[in-house]
Order: structure tokens, then sequence, then C-alpha cells
């Protein structure tokens, strides 16, 4: 295909340069110029982690063909302050810590570099407005605010320079605000995540990817595939050297479908090739024939007789089921004054981190296997990969590229072997960005869960007995299921003081996405359904939600769910730090909201209204007519 | 009835730190070099929760020099000592003391040789900020010359370290053990506005209160409260994940919704300090409780608003609605009905 001649002004510099007709603005940018501080976080224009400035206004540059940019002028992160230096926005984000993975930073610092463009006196309900296309994932967003309020007040006159200074310390630097050393680096977009790394003659990996739930591989044909100009090799199960299998606690997972696949997305085979377009055309070459399998995509249903096994190994679909037992509990309910029985559930949730999984392998002249990826555990990823290639621990070397958020998902090994296998059969390096779509169905979620809760109580308000039966959908693969039905068992009944208890939790096979590590490692489904119980107790009791807290609350010296002493507590004192800070009004819950006297505090934010984002256009019509004017 | 209702609940929560039912631990080297600079490395990096400042503090402060003088050497297995994963809670706990606990180390080489060169007793010794000084003495000098005075009788300050956590396994029958050697607790109070035409539900303020052992960088405990409660509040009102038979429906970010910048209440910290004793640096953690209560703090408030109670996640304006529309009071029942028993008790 013909090439075209873009010519524009990047970052105050004329630039001349042919480019794929098919590229948009971002590959241009990233491929052609190495101008890597605009990331990749979606592809769909929904993340904001591309955003830059064409002529002035703020663009999502993944939508936007390069063919539209030549004659315009661009502005990209990169550009926005001198090398070594920094804007005021650049500053403020520094000062109040705005910046955690930093992944999503340089299209937010865009975002707000935009916002006071265009407004200069925008309230702090505009910038909300005009931040909306850009998505965090992990500040909560309200340290974002904070510091394009300070820019603006620093950009205004209205705050003194050093305001967006480092605070002094005293005697000690534990306990002192020391502003993030990695800051500098992401707020300027300088910080190199694994997909924005080249290394020379680099090959590019895509995989392919089964699109059945649950079918068996019946012939796999890749000579067509390895036949194309351009492809360096296919690999398939049958390339894996060692013992396949990875997984955090069973080894339950090859590194590609090896005789049969569990769920939609699983990597079949995978090609790496010169560049991505012909990589992605071998794909389409690779020749798959499924046998297609009853499957299983309801947790209850993996329990039943009779259900169709999904490994080999666990012919029950059991992946881990976690007892806790103390006292006696039928003793506990008989002494009940009032019990509760009832039914809780939580969904699957992806960890929505903006970095999508990538990496690079390469085999160093030592012949050590490197693979640079963001992992959450390399250590336990060399232990596995070393089984699987066949070589020697030392042979193989995890580089941990800076993690452009994980909460959990990047804890399992998804392809970083496939990434080994092309760089060993190759002598290349090799990389492999995943689009969101594929890091969506490939990577693990949260569990989705269903408890089935009964509590005992005394009029009191003390807690006499709980059952706690808990089912958890792991979905095709084990990864962290025994993990998570261990901690959410262990901390199933919430921090309270519990003679009678008697927890099960399990979790099954499916052939659903599977469910794996996700921040909190079971904890959150586990305790909404205790913490919802407490306010349905509190309400039958007629008792403060506090107040029946502090009755059942674990002290030093209590005997935990695992009947483990405790030798420190501290939940009288969050109790009560969250109930003067709040002003709570006490009170039974009883649907007492319209006449509470502690609501609409300063502490609280306004509510937004439709509309509002009409309004505020309208008024900055009036303002830009000002400003020409 | 009025359109827009508003209520409060709260939840508490507790969780435990590092690695669960087994032993963990984490290992760090450290050095006092040139310049009066410092230099650590650890098997693990930043996941973006902030551990590299946290790290650089905490060498800094053992080593006697600033913060940005220390440079973090990381994230290799071929180049670093193991500090396993970065998961579980784990970092400014495992990792943190044994960066504390190296970096103590190589101060005690650099405090042995320049006692001995001032004719000092050890103990006088003390190191801040670049400096290093023996008290009741006028005797001082930048750490840039200590390390030189050091290493020109012949020594490298180095040091190494590794810091476990002694958690048990479980019994398999009845499941007793001691998982974690610290834990830690939460409380979280929610104020919600449900349009009860629509049932779109806005989380206006979000008090959060936990306890974090010791703060090393309370700008950073904020920052991962704030994360941890966006987070949750994205699970408790719009995220879902959802397959058809096993095929993703919400297969990107217009499909998959998450929280933006309109979506994000007030969020009030409150951080409480308990120290854990078996911590050199007192500190245990942040990242994952944060997130613990927010949902059902939510699901608690919307109850006191309009009297449903959402038992499924995420509590969608559909669900709300429905839940509206389908309302019979029949938790009300068993409260009142509850009451009366206890009043009844109450006479007897």
């Amino acid at each position: 295909m013909p090439k075209l001649q873009i010519d524009a002004e990047v970052n105050g510099r004329k630039i001349s340069r042919e480019a794929d007709p098919h590229a948009r603005l971002l590959d241009f940018l990233r491929d052609e110029l190495n101008l890597t501080g605009t990331k990749e976080g979606c592809g769909a224009g929904e993340c904001g982690t591309c955003s830059v400035f064409v002529d002035g206004k703020l663009v999502k540059s993944c939508l936007m063909p390069v063919a539209k940019v030549s004659g315009s002028r661009i502005e990209t992160i990169e550009g926005l302050a001198k090398p070594g230096d920094l804007t005021p926005v650049q500053r403020a984000f520094h000062k109040t810590g705005a910046s955690q993975c930093g992944y999503c930073i340089p299209g937010m610092v865009m975002a707000a570099t935009s916002a006071l463009r265009e407004n200069p006196q925008a309230d702090i309900e505009e910038i909300k407005e005009r931040l909306g296309g850009n998505i965090c994932r992990c500040t909560g967003y309200t340290k974002i605010f904070e510091a394009v309020e300070i820019a603006k007040a620093v950009i205004a006159g209205d705050m003194p320079e050093t305001a967006l200074e480092e605070d002094s310390v005293e005697d000690s630097y534990i306990g002192a605000n020391v502003r993030r050393i990695d800051a500098p680096s992401k707020v300027s977009g300088r910080l190199k995540y694994a997909a924005d790394m080249k290394m020379p003659d680099m090959l590019q990996m895509q995989v392919l990817r089964s699109p059945h739930a649950h079918a068996r591989i019946v012939s796999i044909d890749t000579s067509a595939a390895e036949a194309m100009d351009g492809v360096a090799c296919v690999i398939t199960a049958d390339d894996v050297p060692g013992k396949d299998g990875f997984g955090v606690f069973v080894h339950d997972q090859p590194i590609m479908a090896r005789g049969k696949v569990r769920h939609v997305g699983e990597a079949v085979a995978a090609v790496a090739a010169e560049d991505l377009v012909t990589a992605r055309r071998a794909l389409a070459m690779i020749r798959v024939e499924y046998e297609e399998l009853p499957g299983l995509y309801d947790p209850a249903d993996a329990l039943k007789p009779g259900a169709p096994v999904i490994h080999d190994y666990a012919p029950d679909n059991l992946v881990k089921h976690i007892p806790v037992r103390k006292g006696d509990t039928q003793k506990g309910f008989a002494e009940a004054d009032l019990i509760l029985e009832d039914d809780f559930g939580t969904q699957q949730v992806e960890h929505a981190y903006l970095e999508p999984e990538a990496g690079i392998a390469y085999v160093d002249p030592d012949d050590v296997v490197v693979v640079i990826s963001p992992s959450q555990n390399i250590t336990h990823h060399r232990h596995m990969l070393a089984e699987i290639i066949a070589k020697p621990i030392n042979k193989v070397r995890f580089i941990m590229s800076p993690v452009g958020g994980g909460f959990g998902g990047k804890e399992d090994m998804i392809y970083q072997g496939m990434l080994a296998l092309c760089a060993m059969k190759t002598h290349r390096p090799v990389q492999l960005n995943f689009t969101r779509e594929e890091s969506l169905i490939a990577s693990a979620k949260r569990h989705p869960s269903r408890v089935h809760y009964k509590m005992g109580l005394k009029w009191s308000g003390q807690i006499t007995a709980i059952e706690f039966d808990m089912l958890s959908d792991g979905g095709a693969y084990g990864m962290s299921s025994e993990g998570v039905m261990r901690k959410a068992a262990i901390l199933s009944c919430g921090p309270y003081e519990v003679e009678n208890l008697s927890v099960d939790t399990r979790g099954v096979y499916t052939n659903n996405t599977p469910s794996g590590a996700f921040r909190t490692f079971g904890g959150m489904q586990a305790q909404f359904a205790t913490e919802s119980m407490m306010d349905m107790a509190a309400e039958a009791l007629d008792m403060d939600p506090f107040e029946i807290r502090r009755i059942n609350m674990m002290k030093i010296g209590s005997s935990t769910h695992t009947q483990q002493t405790l030798e420190t507590a501290s939940l009288d004192r969050v109790l009560e730090a969250a109930e003067i800070a709040s002003r709570w009004e006490k009170g039974a819950p009883r649907v007492r909201g319209a006449e509470r006297g502690d609501l609409n505090g300063p502490d609280t934010r306004k509510p937004c209204t439709l509309g509002a984002r009409i309004k505020n256009a309208a008024k900055d019509d009036a303002k830009t007519t000002e400003r020409v004017a | 009835m009025a359109r827009m209702k508003r209520g409060r609940g709260m939840a508490a929560s507790w969780y435990g730190i590092a690695r669960t039912a087994t032993i963990d631990r984490a290992g760090a080297w450290a050095e006092l070099d040139d310049g009066g600079t410092g230099k650590v490395v650890t098997g693990v990096t930043e996941i973006g929760e902030g551990i590299l400042t946290v790290l650089a503090q905490v060498a800094a402060d053992e080593m006697g020099i600033k913060p940005q003088d220390v440079t973090i050497g990381d994230n290799d297995t071929a180049r670093s000592p193991e500090a396993a994963h970065a998961g579980a809670t784990r970092q400014t706990y495992m990792i943190g003391n044994s960066v504390a606990l190296a970096s103590r180390e190589a101060r005690n080489v650099l405090f042995e040789q320049i006692a001995d060169h001032w004719d000092v007793e050890i103990e006088q010794l003390r190191a801040f900020d670049g400096e290093i000084w023996a008290e009741e003495t006028n005797l001082r000098m930048s750490m840039e010359d200590a390390v030189a005075t050091c290493k020109a009788r012949g020594v490298v300050p180095v040091g190494s370290a590794s810091f476990t956590a002694h958690g048990t396994g479980l019994d398999p029958v009845d499941g007793s053990g001691s998982p974690w050697q610290a834990y830690v607790f939460g409380t979280q109070v929610a104020e919600v506005e449900v349009d009860t035409w629509t049932g779109e539900v806005q989380v206006l303020g979000i008090w959060a209160a936990h306890d974090v052992g010791r703060a090393i960088n309370p700008r950073g405990v904020e920052g991962q409260i704030e994360g941890g409660v966006v987070q949750g509040l994205g699970q408790a009102l719009m995220e879902e994940y959802i397959t058809d038979k096993g095929h993703a429906i919400t297969h990107g970010f217009a499909k998959y919704i998450l929280p933006t910048s309109l979506d994000i209440p007030q969020i009030n910290c409150v951080i409480v300090e308990d120290p854990d004793p078996k911590s050199p640096l007192k500190a245990k953690g942040i990242g994952e409780p944060a997130l613990v209560p927010t949902a059902p703090a939510i699901m608690n408030a919307i109850y006191d608003a309009i009297g449903v109670r959402m038992k499924t996640l995420p509590a969608t304006p559909e669900k709300i609605l429905k839940a509206l529309r389908d309302h019979v009071p029949g938790r009300e029942q068993i409260a009142q009905s509850a009451r009366q028993e206890r009043a009844g008790a109450a006479r007897h």
C-alpha cells in the first residue's frame, strides 16, 4: 500500500515523515516519533490515556487517522515543558501525589492543561466535567482534583509558586509527606512501560485465542502461517520443552491450550513476525479444528453429579474448599433470641488497570532467557518458567517493568511463557502488547460469589452463632482461587468475636473467564455479606449500627474465627474515629434518611444534576465571548 | 414522595497483612555510597502504590541521608535479592522492614568506623538529613565526608537483611491457625442520594477511618484509601463483567463502566495508628483493606435512604428501580415482630 506523506508541527518542530495509511495519530506518535508518553489504554476513545492537542484542541489520538493531522500543530505530553522542566500542572501533580501507577497520568495532565487553558477560572465542578473523559484506576481522582486546583491558583497568581514545593521536614522522614520520587518521570511521560520499550531487531507477537468456551482441539495446522513472508515463528503447546503448567497455587494452566480449550479467549497458538500487521495476518492463516464440549457456566451446576468435567485432576470441579469451625453452632443458635437468614451476591469485576498486559522476551549472550513485563510476582514466575522451558533457574531472568496498575491482575503468568518460547525459537527480541479487548477476555477477574448467611443474636445484640456458606466461580483455571477461598474463610464473619461458627468457602471450575487475585482477595465479598447482616440485625434490634459492632468487636485477647489470640486490635479506635469524623447521628438503621440531621455537611460534595453540563457549556460560551471581546 | 432521597450507612472491616497462612519473607541489600548517598537493592518494584518513595524514606531515615539521595535498584531476579511479590498488602510491611534493617546495618558499619575515627562511643553517634554528629561533643561532619572517611579506612559500609512474618497454615478440618502476625481494622461511613425516578445513586461523602500501624507517608496512605474507596464504589454501583455462555458481553470500556471524575464523593480520610509490635517500622499496610467496607457502607446507606436492601452487587439504576417497584415491607415486619417479641420478653 502506498505510504502517506505527513507534514506537521509536533511539539514546536516541523516534521516530515511517511506513514502507513491505516495508522492512527497514536501509532504515528509512538512508533514513528518515539513519543511514548502518549499511551494506548483502550484504542476506542473511552479511557483518555492517549490525549494530545491538535491545533490546540484536546483529542484522543487513538480515534484520529494520521492522514487528518497533516498540516496541523500537535502537542504531546513531552512538549508541555522544556526537557528537565515541568509545568505548574505537572508540578502540582507531583506535589499532591496525583500520580500512582502513572499510566493514565500523561493523558490526565493533558486534560487538566486543556481545562485550565480553556477556562483559567474553571471551578471544581467544571474541572471535574472537563476531566470526565479520562479514567484513572488508582488514585480515586481526589489528589488529581487537588492538583488541578493548586495549579489553577498558581497560574492565576492567587497562590505563590512555593505552593508547588515540597513540605519541609522536621526531625524524621518517617511520617513526612515526601513527594513521590517516581512522579516527575510519570507526569512528564518519560517513564517507559513495557509497551513503550523497543529493542533492535525486535519481533511482534500476536496470539490466536479460543472462540469456544469448552472444546477439544482436534488439530492445529500452522503451515500456511509459517510459510508467510515476515513470519519468524509460530508456536503451540507442542513447542513447550519442559513440564507445562502454571498457576499461583495449582499449576493447572498450560502456556497455550493443550488438547482442549476451557474458556473463550484462551491462548491456542502465537505468531512472532517482523511487524504487527504481518503477525495478525498470520493468525488468520492458522487452521484449528475444534470439537465443542458441553460447558459449565454456573458455579452451582459445576457441583452437580454428572456435570461436565473441566480438569481431569478435579472430577468434582472443586478447586478448593476451606472449612472453618469454632465452638458449637447448634448450641449457639439454640441460645439465640433472634435468627436472621439471607443470601448475598457479588459480581465478576475487572481490574481495569489502564496499562494492558505487555512484555518483551529475549535470550541474552549467556543463554539466559530474559522476560521484561509488569509482573506482580517475578520470583514465582521465574520458578514456574524454569520448569516449563526446562532450564536451570539462573538461566531464567524476570525483570519487572513499571506496572501501569495491577490490583492482583498481573500476578498470573498468562503470556510471559509464550514470549519466552518465541524468543528461544528465534533468538530475537519479541514483544507482545495486549489490546484492551484481549486483556478483558484473557486476564483473571474478581471472583463472583454467593453467600448463604445465618446469624443468631441475643436481644442484647451479642452474636451467638454464624453459619456462612460461600460459593465462588473460579472460572476455567485455578489461578489464585485457593488463596482467595482461604482469605474469604478466615475473614468471613468480620471483625467480631463469634463463639460458635461454621464457615465454608468453595471455589469451583466453570468455563467462564478465570477468576483470580483482586485487591482484598475474597475479603470484600465475604465482608459485604457480614456487614449487610450486621445492619439488618441492628435494625431488628433497634440498635445503632456502631453500637451493635462495639458489642461484638474483636479486642486485644479476642479469639479470631481461626482461634488465633489477637495481641493488638484497633477496631474500637477506628469505629470512634469514623463516628466522630462523620458527625454520625445515633439511631437504628430504620430508613431514617429523611429525618437525619447529619446529612449535607461541608464534608460532602454537591450532587451532580442533569443539565449541569449544558448550563456550564452555556456559561463557557459567555466567558469565551467575553474574552474575545 | 420526594424524588431525591438521602441516607447514610456504615460498615466495619478487618484484614491481615502479608501472605496468608504461610511464612512470608523479603530480602534487601543496602550501601552508604559516595557523596553521602544511599543505594538499596530489593527484588520487587512499584505497582503504583508508592513503595519506592516509602523505601527511600525508610532508607534515608535509617542511613541519616535525604530520600532524594537514595537510589533504588529493584525488580530483577538476576540482580537483586528475593522480595517475593507485589501484593497481599505486604510491600511496606515486608520490604519496608527488610530495607530498614539492611540500611541500619550499613549505617552501623559506618558508625563503627566514625566512632573509632573520632574516638567516641558508637552510642553517641546520630545521623540525619546528610549530617553525622556525636552527641555531647562539637564533632560533626557531612555524610559525604563520613563515607569518604570510612572508605579511606578500608571499609565499604554495606548491609543486608531478611524480614520474616510468621504466619501458620490452617488446620484442614477446623481451619484453626494463625494466618497473620498483624491485623488492621477499618470503618467507613457513606452518604448517598438516590434518585427514585431514575434509580441512580450518587455517593456524596465517604468518611474512612483505617488503622495503618504507622503512616510512613500520610499523603500516600490517603492516596491508597481514596483509590480503594473508588474501586469499592465502582463495584457497589456500576462495574460488572458479564458473560453469556462464557462469551464476554462487556468487552470494552464502553460496556464495562468505571467510575470517572463526576462519580467521586468527597473522601474524608482519618488515619489511625496502632503500632505493630512485631515490625521494626511499626507500620502495617493499607493497599487492600481500604476497599473492603466501601460497598456494604453504600448499600447500608441506600437502605437508609429508600428502605430497600440491595443484596446483590452492583446496585445499578435498573436494579434499584426494580427493587423499589417490587418492594414489600418484609424486612420492616421482621424488625417489628422482633421488637414486639423483645418487648414481650422484657415484660416477663
